[in-house]
């Protein structure tokens, strides 16, 4: 009997699994009108690679727990320098597997810089004076299982580690269940003479509570699934859970106070690989990590412990101000007020390796419209949340044909006999339906593109020589960033986090040299002891001015070196 | 270069030891043992039921290995030993090799318990006490620029006067704000104005500015202190610690070892500090009070809660229950995270019982041993230490011992105040003023320096040579000092005190079917009730353990043909006390004679299995 409504509900599956249906060839440029699976994933790498041999270095960085490769596809152009000389910068995407389309704007990302270089200015020059290191999925299990097993929109996040969430001594033995065998896990309603819940009259797929006193037609009974360790308690402990994104170093917290945790940082071997991926990188200065959902660009601190310095907030301001006009309807906000954090990838990337760092909280599911014209402003009442409930299943209806929403069905359940099945499918509600994809990812990457051509560039000029008595010789310099970010976080000067960026000279013996204050009154303040090295960081769209009093004759050399920004040198004959 | 010439003598003295090493463990703890003689020893343990687990390997390239003893033993509880974390206190990697032995000589401790010792999870700082050079550091060969300039490790401390020690230096300077104590010539303290006291001398650590960058001694040699990157109050201002909990391989393996075997159900760390004697310290601002839990305001409407009101944690979860979607467990754990109530800085008042238990019992035994315990009191446990990790985080029993104190001196002064009482104000008020020149631990080790040591403990103030500076002395604290007593004092120190950790051992949990019954409801629905004891002396998991939620659960289980009405197959028997009696009770559907079994199962304790007979 089961067997029957399976192979029935097999039949209608097809219906819905259409994202599947056709799987084209993967070739250069990349389509964005699809989501790629783990496979897909490496084999779209694999294309571009081929595709740009001489731009491109495509290589494992580890593996996940279930021994999936985690790749990353470096881009750099050799001949316009050394990889380590330009300033890096740092996409990643899909450390919750269920989160997908991160992976495709990454992807995306790679695709743009590649095919559009030599052709568009703003490309060509990311690429050349940039090396930029694409991590499409962090999360190689979750995205692998999301795509081949059933499960909600919000399922397969984990890090796939075992945990005993329910304290029973099991692990991992109560998951949910497609039942129905549609590859998706939606939701159970019982009719239910007491329930709390009735039909929208306007569209009754639509489940509304009952009024108090007002008598309804149906309990909902939640997620599909059966009790598979007979506890009285259904999917109480599926895959993991051990949150990827909680599991960094930097503010790591134990369990007990970061949900999701794991046992110690890092625990997970496939986001150590990444970290040690970036740790191998030390001139990345910019990072975006994309996740869904909700619409934002999140920056650090990510709990209320930290306050960031002034100048870091300006840097990212640069940014994070622009973004959200790029994607309509994201907010720009610290990744604190969303809520407290601990452990999370961005901490490690902002206050270890001193990069600052971007969340993108991708696709805003307001953008599923299907209304008039109308000025009327949008408030939080539960009739109109049952009204946009209404708009949505209508652009589900309309605009998407269906293939978001799977319609109540009757199934005969092993504990409660007739229920229906229905909802939400699982590539729905956090993912852009397919049609909406090309905007997301390019808007996206866009940022990100803005973000590149805001990464530190310094210029050099010396801008006076003047003989003085007995031999001396003074050298003004000006240092300019010309771009939006600095050199070196302030935060990562005041740590001491690694050599901090310098100016350096040689050639001559230097006197004494220092920061000028102001050039034109001669107020210089010098550096007591080795002064023919002066360690400072130059924010974003600002100079600075240096003076040395040098000695000797012919060829003095002044150089600036930084992790991030490369070494920038200019000489002077005396 | 150096790390050559060191590998060098390190195999060299392999050769060496090969010879003697045998009678070496014979005849006991004479001396204290290089890295390569600690290995080579471990090696030799490790036969029959003794196996050495290579765990990680340090910076410096040395292996950290782990001696399991008990092997063969499965379903057994486990203890884990950690020493010498620092890498500075070389006594404690002995005791933790004195205590492998004890274990290997007798099978008193070793039929139902499996112990992990691992005697140095810090082997780069602790080559440096067998160096030609000592420094007392605790840090390993993790690269560090702690200067945040063009190097790395490039201004260490030298060693100028030659003696092999690094000590301090003290410079006659205008600008110093050092006088010589009046009290004992050897010490300095800090000039005090009010007193119209003048500062002569800086004080800085023995060594030249390497890098003329005018600072001293401030990028030497390494690296993380293994003793503090521990993910409990990771000390994220030091950068001894490293950037975060784990950074180096060291820990991060100590962590995976430890994690990978759930049985592991009591700790001990050999050190600096002493929970067998003090308990864990409390009076740490900033921990959440479980009573008086405030629910922020963008929560309190979710949760039908007052935002000016406090709520109990059992309060909290119930109204948690009323929201969250059924089926889900609403624990205090996950309270704690939702509501960002931040971890446990203090120990927990229902552990604190049994500490204080045990530090009574504990004087009361070295009281037997005519062992002195007038000594200098033990440091604190470290923000981001070993013990402190295994208490907050593992939750489970943490004891530390510190098997070296410098003795304290008796106070003559107190003598003499109590022969004569009449102007006793003005004699305190001296005495007060003497106590802030010349400490109590000052006393102590200057007094220890010359009873025992002929006064090698204090490097006497001489002239060298410095590059910077006209008038240099060198002198102070040789590094080593308050923790590791001359060789001879090894073995009866250990001998005295590690044998309270096996009588600690015997009083993990251990539980049992202590009583069944089967009452016949009629119509073939009987009543099961099973009585679980736990019969050892300390509770499971500890309040901590309750708190975090990680130590694995016990789980009573039923299996046989039956239906069970009410009550779960898997029932987890939650916290149960020490020497405390639980009853659980299930509703059934079975036939009459048929036999059921009841378990005790648990990835930690030695599981038990019982049939019982229905209606019988």
């Amino acid at each position: 009997m089961i067997r029957k409504i399976f192979s029935l509900v097999a039949l209608f599956s097809l219906a819905v699994a259409v994202f599947a249906a056709d799987e084209p060839k993967i070739e250069v440029p990349l389509r964005f009108d699809r989501y790629y699976d783990y496979n897909d994933v490496v084999e779209a790498l694999e294309v571009l690679h081929e595709a740009y041999p001489e731009l491109t270095k495509l290589e494992s960085v580890g593996e996940s727990e279930e021994g999936l490769k985690i790749y990353a596809l470096t881009i750099n152009n050799k001949k316009t320098g050394a990889e380590h000389d330009k300033p890096g910068v740092w996409v990643d995407g899909n450390i919750h597997g269920n989160e997908i389309q991160a992976g495709e704007v990454c992807l995306y990302y790679a695709n743009m810089l590649l095919t559009k270089y030599g052709k568009n200015e703003q490309v060509t020059k990311a690429v050349d004076s940039n090396v930029h290191y694409i991590i499409p999925v962090v999360n190689v299990d979750g995205r692998n299982h999301f795509f081949k097993d059933a499960h909600t929109p919000s399922s397969s996040r984990s890090i796939r580690i075992p945990k005993d969430d329910d304290g029973d001594g099991l692990f991992d033995e109560d998951a949910p269940d497609d039942l129905d065998g549609d590859g998706s896990i939606c939701q159970m309603r019982i009719k239910d003479p007491n329930g709390d819940y009735k039909p929208d009259p306007e569209d009754p797929r639509i489940m509304v509570r009952v009024k108090p006193g007002e008598k309804g037609e149906y309990t909902i009974l939640g997620s599909e699934g059966i009790d598979n360790d007979g506890d009285g308690k259904f999917n109480e402990d599926a895959e993991g859970y051990l949150d990827p994104n909680r599991n960094w170093g930097y503010h790591w917290q134990p369990q007990y106070v970061q949900q999701g945790a794991g046992n110690f940082p890092f625990s997970g071997v496939g986001i150590k690989a990444v970290d040690e991926f970036a740790a191998k990188h030390p001139n990345i200065i910019v990072n975006f990590s994309f996740h869904n959902s909700g619409g934002m660009w999140l920056r650090v601190p990510a709990d209320n412990t930290t306050v960031l310095p002034a100048s870091d907030i300006a840097a990212y301001d640069v940014i994070g101000k622009e973004a959200i006009k790029i994607t309509p309807g994201y907010v720009y906000m610290t990744s604190v007020e969303l809520y407290p954090t601990f452990g999370d990838s961005d901490g490690q990337m902002f206050f270890v390796h001193g990069s600052y760092t971007f969340v993108g909280e991708l696709f805003v599911r307001e953008h599923e419209t299907y209304k008039e014209k109308s000025d009327k402003p949008a408030t939080a009442s539960e009739n109109d949340r049952t009204e946009r409930n209404r708009e949505q299943l209508k652009f589900n209806d309309n605009v998407v044909q269906g293939e978001l929403y799977k319609d109540w069905k009757p199934f005969n359940h092993p504990v409660y006999g007739e229920i229906e099945i229905g909802g939400w499918v699982k590539m729905s509600s956090r993912l852009p339906h397919p049609f909406m994809l090309p905007d997301l990812v390019h808007r996206n990457a866009s940022v990100v593109l803005l973000a590149a051509n805001e990464t530190p560039k310094v210029e050099l000029e010396v801008f006076e020589v003047k003989e003085l008595d007995n031999n001396l010789k003074r050298i003004r310099v000006r240092l300019t960033n010309k771009n939006g970010l600095s050199t070196m976080t302030a935060q990562a000067v005041k740590d001491k986090l690694y050599t901090i960026d310098h100016l350096k000279v040689s050639g001559a013996k230097v006197i004494a040299g220092g920061k000028i204050n102001d050039y034109r009154l001669d107020q210089v303040s010098y550096k007591e002891h080795k002064p023919e090295v002066q360690f400072f960081a130059i924010p974003g769209h600002s100079s600075t001015e240096y003076e040395f009093i040098v000695q000797g004759k012919g060829e003095v050399t002044l150089e600036y070196i930084s992790q991030k920004a490369g070494i920038t040198s200019t000489s002077v004959s005396l | 270069m150096v790390k050559k010439l060191l590998h060098l003598c390190f195999s060299g003295m392999l050769i060496v030891m090969s010879s003697g090493l045998k009678a070496q463990s014979d005849i006991g703890f004479g001396k204290y043992h290089t890295n390569p003689e600690v290995q080579q020893l471990l090696k030799e343990f490790s036969s029959g039921n003794a196996k050495l687990h290579t765990i990680a390997e340090s910076p410096g390239g040395e292996p950290i290995t782990v001696l399991e003893i008990g092997a063969n033993l499965s379903d057994v509880p486990a203890i884990f030993v950690g020493a010498n974390f620092e890498g500075n206190v070389p006594l404690a990697t002995e005791g933790a090799l004195y205590l492998s032995k004890l274990l290997m000589d007798s099978t008193a401790y070793t039929k139902d318990v499996k112990w992990y010792i691992m005697p140095q999870p810090n082997p780069d700082a602790a080559a440096v006490y067998f160096s030609a050079l000592k420094t007392g550091q605790a840090t390993n060969l993790f690269k560090i620029n702690n200067d945040g300039d063009e190097a790395t490790d490039e201004d260490g401390p030298d060693d100028l006067n030659g003696d092999g020690l690094i000590t301090q230096m003290r410079i006659k300077s205008i600008e110093g704000s050092y006088i010589v104590s009046k009290e004992d010539p050897r010490l300095m303290k800090v000039a005090d104005k009010k007193e119209g006291e003048r500062g002569e001398y800086k004080l800085l650590t023995e060594g030249i500015d390497t890098d003329k960058d005018g600072k001293y001694n401030e990028d030497g040699v390494g690296g993380i202190n293994v003793g503090i990157a521990f993910p409990h109050l990771f000390p994220y201002e030091n950068k001894e610690a490293g950037l975060y909990a784990g950074q180096t391989p060291e820990v991060y393996g100590i962590l995976r070892f430890i994690f990978d075997r759930p049985e592991i159900s009591m700790v001990y760390t050999l050190g600096t500090s002493n929970f067998c004697m003090v308990p864990p310290k409390g009076g740490r601002k900033g921990d959440a009070s479980l009573d008086k839990i405030k629910i922020p305001r963008r929560y309190a409407t979710m949760l039908n809660a007052d935002a000016n009101k406090t709520y109990t944690m059992d309060e909290a979860i119930e109204l948690f229950k009323a929201v969250v979607s059924p089926g889900t467990d609403v624990t205090p754990s996950l309270v704690a995270s939702y509501l960002s109530l931040g971890p446990a800085l203090n120990p927990l008042e229902d552990d604190l019982v049994f500490y204080k238990k045990y530090a009574e019992d504990y004087k009361k035994y070295l009281k037997s041993k005519d062992f002195s315990t007038e000594t200098l009191d033990p440091t604190p446990a470290k923000d981001g230490s070993f013990e402190l990790w295994a208490y907050y985080h593992l939750g489970v029993p943490s004891f530390s011992m510190q098997l070296f104190s410098v003795p304290k001196v008796k106070e003559e002064a107190e003598k003499e105040d109590e022969k004569d009482a009449s102007d006793d104000k003005k004699k305190k008020e001296e005495k007060s003023e003497k106590k802030d020149e010349l400490s109590e631990k000052d006393k102590a080790l200057l007094a220890y320096s010359d009873a025992e040591l002929d006064g090698a403990g204090f490097v006497a103030w001489t002239k060298v040579d410095h590059p910077d500076f006209d008038e240099v002395e060198v002198g102070g604290y040789a590094p080593y000092l308050e923790t590791t007593p001359k060789a001879d004092k090894i073995e009866s120190l250990l001998a005295t005190q590690l044998p309270w950790l096996l009588k600690l051992s015997t009083e993990l949990p251990e539980f049992a079917i202590a009583d069944k019954k089967v009452t016949d409801m009629g119509g073939g629905i009987y009543k099961l009730e099973l009585y679980v004891a736990n019969n050892g002396a300390l509770p499971y998991p500890i309040s901590m353990g309750q708190r975090n939620g990680q130590p694995a659960p016990v789980v009573l289980t039923l299996d046989g043909d039956m239906e069970l009405l009410e009550g779960k197959l898997r029932t987890p028997l939650g916290a149960i006390g020490a020497n405390q009696v639980k009853k659980y009770t299930w509703l059934l559907k079975a036939s009459k004679n048929k036999s059921i079994t009841a378990g005790i199962e648990s990835t930690v304790f030695t599981d038990v299995v019982e049939q019982i007979k229905i209606g019988g």
